[in-house]
Parts: structure tokens; C-alpha cells; sequence
């Protein structure tokens, strides 16, 4: 019987698969998610976003930057799942989703999440796709995006694409409110109750990247990406981003 | 009866797809040795667009301005603007005024323009057009191609306005989509796309625009210039913006891309703001890469 370093169960076995899914994401992951805002510091600090703006805020998030993150996490989901890995391939697809982000301290952000996560999952589990990406992207002095290697481990690991892809921006998410929660006068029960209103939210982003690939979807949220572009002039910083 | 009906079903479409425009302007921009000016060396123009000359300039470079002699784009109009800009040429283009998208009538498809600008070894190419105004029920879609040789430069910006302001056409075009690509070499430098479909999606939510109605997007890149040169310069820049008038109305953000270059995004309640910042960042971005003065189109804003 095959059995994984997790004892007596099958590597195939579903049960095992859900357990590893929910392990990678969560947001207690040690991979550094806590310390990133992503612009959204910027906008409270600039009394541009409040409380009570955070649903609408949410709801648009997910309907750009957070599709777009799931179009990537999908690709990069399918290169590991392929007969042989496509370096190539893995570094353009990082390389795209870097240019597609115009502030700096984002772009390196994501990057910083994303060679911690691809870390984190070949310490526990070394698969061939992963070891490949790494050595790659290393040798070529490259970014790993954060979506790029969640889509990536989700494949190594069989994780069903499409739960993959939600679990990954329900993630994302729970991130961005827990930077809420720091940045503004927001309840546990008020930032549980919004990460549960947007659970429809999440899988119609999640069934909507599906639909487009990295060559056409778009994503529009300027005031998003000024905050981020102007977070580096911040004076006093909770986060990196 | 019947033949009137067919015709009374198929008058508006058949009339519409007539008039579409299928239209290429090409360019071609040459530095004329020994002298180091640059010429318009070559145009193919089809109509409705146009260039009349160039002015060549006393610091070497070439200006023209773009022409749509139509007066504006309609519903189907498939328009492509291709600009070679040669080896160590310096050009300028802007337009004569902005762009106006026309409502799109039943039947029509949706307007497109593709832009493709190529700039070889040493050549530098500022692209700096009035805004693009897209009318109530206007669809609008733009792909722009950018590729940059070794050592080639540019200042490149694009703005949008949300409609015709005076009329209280805000935000009501039916979708523009607008796709910007930037490669050296064969490196992606950037990739900027959006669409915005107002009815569908609120323009005014936090993240989106916000209160804001001007959008703006300013490249600034110049190959082979060194990341912590970028980091400077982006600084710079914020410095410059920080001192902007009405900064209460405008925000700008400024920051270094993946490589070659830096993005600047401006979002403005007013158009004039807009312009005017921009032509200050230009100034400021070109002393600091080409140690020399950004000369304005010669036209009247």
C-alpha cells in the first residue's frame, strides 16, 4: 500500500488530500501573508477606505485582482499535473503575472509569499514538480508569484483544481481582512461575518477564471494600486505592502 | 411589402457596416545622419487617418500630430496605428484634440484600435495624446504593443476621461477595454489591461475609482538604465508630484516596474489636473534619463 510521511494513509486517498488542502491554506501558514497589506494600508491611512466601505471593497477585489490571481493559480495548477514539467512555461507564467502588477512593493510582496509558500510545501512534501520550479527559479534569478505557487503545489498535490482556486482566494481574503482588522476600528464578529457574506463572492470569482487565460483577463482597481504604489512614503507601516 | 420589410430589418445594419472604417496609419521614423535629425522617412495613410508633416525640431527630434479626419471614432471602425521609430531617432506624436468615441449604433461592432510601436537601438519615442472621451453607449476596445530595442527610451501616457462631463455623461459608455503590452527585448516589462463596463460593474467603489473620474497611465522606460537609477527616479518623481497644485482633487502613484521603466497612474476629479502633471513628470523624468527639457506638442490645451 502506498503510504505518505503522514503514516498509514494512501497519498490518493481524498480524505488526506481535503486535510492537505486545508493545511496550505491556511492563512496560519508561516509564510510571511500577515506582514502584507497590498495597498490597503495606504487607503485607510488616507481615510479612502473605512469600515463600512469594506464589503464594496471586497466584492470589486475579487472581481479583478482576485480572478486574475485565480487565472494564474489555475495555470500554474496544470503545468504540474502535465506528463513532464515545462520550466519554461513556470517562468513565464511567473514573469507575466509580475509585469501585470504595477507596484513595486506588491509585485515583490507576492513574490516573497510565494517563494515562502513553494518552500514550505517541498519541506513537507517533495514532489518532482515542486523541486523543478524551485531549482529553476532560482537559477534563473526569478520571482515566484504567490497564485503562481499555490496553483503549482495544488497540482503536485491532485487538490481538485476548481476547490484549489477557492481555497486559495478565500485565503487571500481572510489576509486582507485580518490587515483590516489592524488597520481599522473592525470586530472579530464584523470581519468573520464579512469573510462569510463574501463566500458566493469567492466562488463566482473562482467559476469566472476559468473563463479567461493569462492573455486576456483583465484587472481595474486603480485606487488599489496607487495605495500600493505610494506605500513606500507611508511615515509609521504596519505592513511590508 | 415584403421586400420593404427585409429591407426595413436589415437598413440600419447594412448601412452601419458600410460605413466602417478599416484604416492603417503607419510611420516611419529615421534619423538622417550626419546631421542627427529625425525624419518622417515613410507614411502610408489610409483614410480617415492622417499626418500632414513633421516638425523637425531644433534638439533633432520629429513631431507630427495624429489626425482622424472622420472627427472621431464609430462602431466598427477597426483602426491600426504602426509606428517604426529607427535606430537613434527621437519622435513626438500627439493628437490634434481627444479622441472621441461615438456611440455604438445597433449592429455595429465594437470599435477597435491597435497601436504598435517599435523603437530600435537608441531611439526614443514620446506618445503624448489628448484623452480619450468615450461617449453614452460607446464600446470601445485598444490593444497597444510596445517593443523596445537596447538603449531605446520612451514617455508614453494614456488618459481617459469618464465621458462627455458637460453633458452628465459620466461613466456611460456601454465597455472600454484598453490593453497595454511593454517588452525589451524578448522581456515583458509590463502588462497593463482593463475593462470597464460601468453597467455592470460600479466605477465608484473604493479600489476602483473611487470619487475620482480621470484616469491616467504614464510609462516612462529606457532599456538597459539600472534598477537603482529607477529607485531614484521613482523618488524623484514622487517629490515632484507631492508639489503638484490641488492635490486634494489628484492622486498620483509612482512606481518602478518589474525592469526599464517606471508607471505612473494618476487618478484626477478633473482633466485639466491631469494634463498638467503629466507635463510635469515628463519634464522631470526626461532631464533626469536624457538630461534635457521635455518640449511640448505645439498645439494650443
Amino acid at each position: 500500500m502506498d503510504k505518505d510521511s503522514s503514516g498509514v494513509v494512501p497519498d490518493h486517498d481524498p480524505a488526506l488530500i481535503e486535510l492537505w488542502l486545508l493545511h496550505l491554506a491556511d492563512s496560519a501558514l508561516p509564510i510571511g501573508a500577515f506582514a502584507h497589506s497590498f495597498g490597503v494600508e495606504t487607503l485607510v491611512m488616507a481615510e479612502m477606505l473605512q469600515v463600512a466601505d469594506l464589503d464594496v471593497f471586497f466584492q470589486p477585489w475579487l472581481e479583478q485582482a482576485g480572478v486574475t490571481e485565480a487565472v494564474f493559480c489555475r495555470a500554474a495548477s496544470r503545468l504540474a499535473t502535465g506528463e513532464s514539467f515545462r520550466a519554461k512555461e513556470w517562468l513565464e507564467l511567473n514573469d507575466y503575472l509580475s509585469a501585470l502588477k504595477p507596484a513595486r512593493e506588491s509585485r515583490k510582496g507576492s513574490a516573497v509569499l510565494g517563494n515562502n509558500f513553494l518552500r514550505a510545501a517541498l519541506a513537507v512534501c517533495n514532489r518532482m514538480p515542486l523541486q523543478h520550479a524551485n531549482e529553476e527559479s532560482q537559477r534563473a534569478s526569478a520571482a515566484v508569484q504567490h497564485a503562481c505557487a499555490f496553483g503549482l503545489v495544488s497540482g503536485a498535490l491532485r487538490f481538485d483544481e476548481d476547490q484549489a482556486v477557492r481555497a486559495y482566494l478565500h485565503q487571500s481574503v481572510a489576509g486582507l481582512i485580518s490587515a483590516c482588522q489592524r488597520l481599522m476600528p473592525l470586530g472579530q464578529v464584523r470581519a468573520q461575518q464579512i469573510l462569510w457574506d463574501l463566500k458566493g463572492h469567492i466562488i463566482d470569482a473562482a467559476r469566472s477564471s476559468a473563463e479567461f487565460t493569462i492573455h486576456d483577463v483583465p484587472c481595474f482597481l486603480p485606487l488599489l494600486d496607487w495605495g500600493a504604489m505610494e506605500h513606500p512614503e507611508l511615515f509609521t507601516r504596519l505592513f511590508i505592502s | 411589402m415584403l421586400c420593404t420589410s427585409h429591407q426595413e430589418e436589415v437598413a440600419p445594419a447594412t448601412l452601419a457596416e458600410k460605413s466602417r472604417m478599416h484604416a492603417t496609419l503607419r510611420l516611419a521614423f529615421a534619423r538622417d545622419d550626419p546631421f542627427g535629425q529625425t525624419t518622417l522617412a515613410f507614411s502610408h495613410q489610409d483614410p480617415p487617418l492622417r499626418v500632414v508633416r513633421a516638425f523637425y525640431r531644433g534638439d533633432g527630434s520629429a513631431m507630427t500630430h495624429l489626425h482622424n479626419v472622420s472627427g472621431g471614432l464609430f462602431g466598427g471602425d477597426d483602426l491600426a496605428l504602426k509606428v517604426d521609430v529607427g535606430r537613434g531617432a527621437e519622435a513626438q506624436l500627439t493628437t490634434t484634440g481627444a479622441t472621441r468615441v461615438y456611440r455604438r449604433e445597433i449592429g455595429t461592432a465594437i470599435t477597435r484600435q491597435q497601436n504598435e510601436f517599435i523603437m530600435s537601438e537608441d531611439a526614443l519615442l514620446e506618445y503624448v495624446p489628448d484623452a480619450i472621451i468615450p461617449f453614452a453607449g460607446s464600446s470601445y476596445r485598444q490593444d497597444t504593443i510596445v517593443r523596445l530595442s537596447s538603449n531605446a527610451g520612451m514617455f508614453w501616457w494614456e488618459i481617459l476621461a469618464p465621458g462627455r462631463e458637460a453633458r452628465n455623461e459620466v461613466f456611460a459608455f456601454e465597455r472600454v477595454e484598453m490593453q497595454t503590452n511593454i517588452a525589451a527585448g524578448d522581456e515583458i516589462v509590463s502588462i497593463d489591461r482593463m475593462k470597464l463596463e460601468p453597467h455592470k460593474n460600479s466605477m465608484t467603489s473604493p479600489g476602483r475609482m473611487g470619487p475620482y473620474l480621470y484616469w491616467a497611465t504614464f510609462f516612462v522606460c529606457k532599456v538597459g538604465v539600472e534598477a537603482e537609477v529607477w529607485l531614484g527616479l521613482e523618488a524623484h518623481l514622487r517629490k515632484i508630484a507631492a508639489d503638484l497644485p490641488r492635490l486634494e482633487e489628484t492622486l498620483w502613484g509612482i512606481s518602478t516596474l518589474k525592469a526599464h521603466g517606471i508607471m505612473i497612474r494618476c487618478l484626477a476629479k478633473q482633466g485639466c489636473d491631469v494634463t498638467s502633471g503629466l507635463f510635469c513628470l515628463w519634464d522631470a523624468a526626461k532631464c533626469a534619463l536624457y538630461g534635457r527639457h521635455a518640449v511640448r506638442p505645439r498645439k494650443v490645451y
